[in-house]
């Protein structure tokens, strides 16, 4: 789609369509947060006009991906190195519509160390094998980013030995999750 | 407001990363040389940043190999750990991508192959769009069931050397079955890189193409 061919009422985007109509998303257009996108998209929202394309979290590092949103359209998305996907990302806005990027809950493991060398000896356990982890009180966090067996299975001997116990909310969502990255959020 | 850019302007972004990572001897090298006649044949202008331990021994093999020009071959000396270059801190690998995508401005995409590493190696999505994991029937048919980071998260596994399964007492369809099994969906493909029977590297090249490239090839 070259500019010439852009209609009048164009929706306000970062795309460009291929030939076979799947647009790419070379830009961000700013939060579904900030004031110029944020009373409209509710607006849209209430009519069922707003498409989402869920992220893992994941996935907001990339810069390159090829997805389906969740109205089933295929697009792809190839950002400049200096721009990061978020929780609430525009990709598009305008015409009676719009696409919104949002991150799907993570999920992490609780643990709880029985004392403070075991705490030690979990952390270090945890490094060793590159687990995304975060700090609540006395617990530690292990995003679960694969299947949630493999986590598991390489914590079993610690569980077996008492050495720490599994909090028994493996689905839930951290209870701080962190701030979206977007520098206006 | 954003002005659409043209269809086939995908240059602003700078061309598509991806990272080839594995064991060393597991035929990253060899798959980079079997795919560059295949993106020479497809119109996709290519450049590499190897990664070796204290040497350029990579480098200088694709850059002696004919397949490429010399000068889009850069090598980075990863030291003593190859995994913290293309992860933890990626600086002297971005560099390198950087210093490409300037001298080359009509790059679509950058290799950026790992020092040898072992299952565990993942790439820092700072560094590449896409990546992908390459183990060899000679490592043993129980490669799969060892479910390394390097096996569970890469977006594309390849188990190469298959013409060698026979040889090494190994089930190729089986082991690539199991390395279906335990990615869950998630792609593998079997190659052949060297010889002249060699095999799945059209599919590979189909998927960065379709994946990174986005152009119009069969999912």
């Amino acid at each position: 789609m070259s500019l010439d061919r852009v209609p009048e009422r164009a929706p306000v985007t970062g795309a460009v369509a291929s030939d076979r109509e799947m647009c790419v998303f070379s830009t961000i257009l700013g939060s579904a947060a900030d004031a110029e996108f944020h009373e409209e998209i509710h607006r849209l929202e209430h009519d069922h006009a707003v498409d989402h394309l869920r992220l893992a979290k994941t996935d907001l590092s990339r810069r390159r991906l090829r997805a389906v949103t969740e109205a089933g359209r295929e697009i792809a998305i190839a950002l400049p190195r200096h721009e990061h996907l978020f929780d609430g990302a525009v990709l598009e806005f305008g015409a009676g519509s719009a696409l919104v990027v949002r991150v799907e809950a993570e999920r992490w493991l609780r643990l709880r160390p029985t004392d403070a060398p075991r705490a030690l000896k979990l952390g270090y356990f945890c490094g060793n094998l590159h687990w995304r982890v975060q700090f609540d009180g006395e617990d530690i966090l292990v995003a679960v980013e694969t299947e949630e067996k493999t986590y598991l299975d390489r914590l079993g001997p610690t569980l077996e030995a008492g050495e720490a116990l599994l909090i028994a909310e493996p689905h839930a969502a951290h209870p701080h999750p962190q701030p979206a990255g977007h520098p206006k959020a | 407001m954003n002005r659409p850019l043209s269809a086939s302007d995908l240059s602003r972004p700078g061309p598509a990363r991806i990272g080839i990572g594995g064991p060393v001897g597991s035929g990253k090298t060899a798959l980079i040389e079997a795919l560059m006649p295949l993106f020479r044949k497809r119109g996709i202008e290519v450049a590499v940043v190897t990664n070796d331990l204290v040497t350029k021994e990579d480098a200088r093999r694709l850059q002696a190999s004919g397949l490429i020009d010399p000068e889009r071959v850069l090598a980075v000396e990863a030291g003593a750990c190859p995994h913290t270059v293309i992860r933890e801190d990626p600086t002297l690998n971005i560099a390198a991508a950087e210093d490409l995508e300037t001298r080359y401005p009509e790059l679509d995409l950058i290799i950026i192959e790992s020092g040898g590493d072992n299952l565990a190696s993942t790439f820092s999505l700072d560094l590449v769009d896409w990546w992908m994991f390459v183990i060899d029937v000679g490592q043993g048919d129980d490669i799969p069931r060892k479910r390394g980071p390097g096996i569970l998260q890469s977006d594309l596994l390849v188990l190469n050397k298959l013409d060698l399964a026979p040889h090494v007492f190994v089930d190729g369809p089986a082991t690539l079955a199991e390395a279906e099994a335990v990615r869950a969906g998630r792609p593998v493909i079997g190659t052949v890189c060297k010889g002249p029977a060699q095999q799945g590297l059209d599919a590979v090249a189909d998927r960065i193409e379709r994946d990174l490239l986005f152009r119009d090839v069969p999912a």
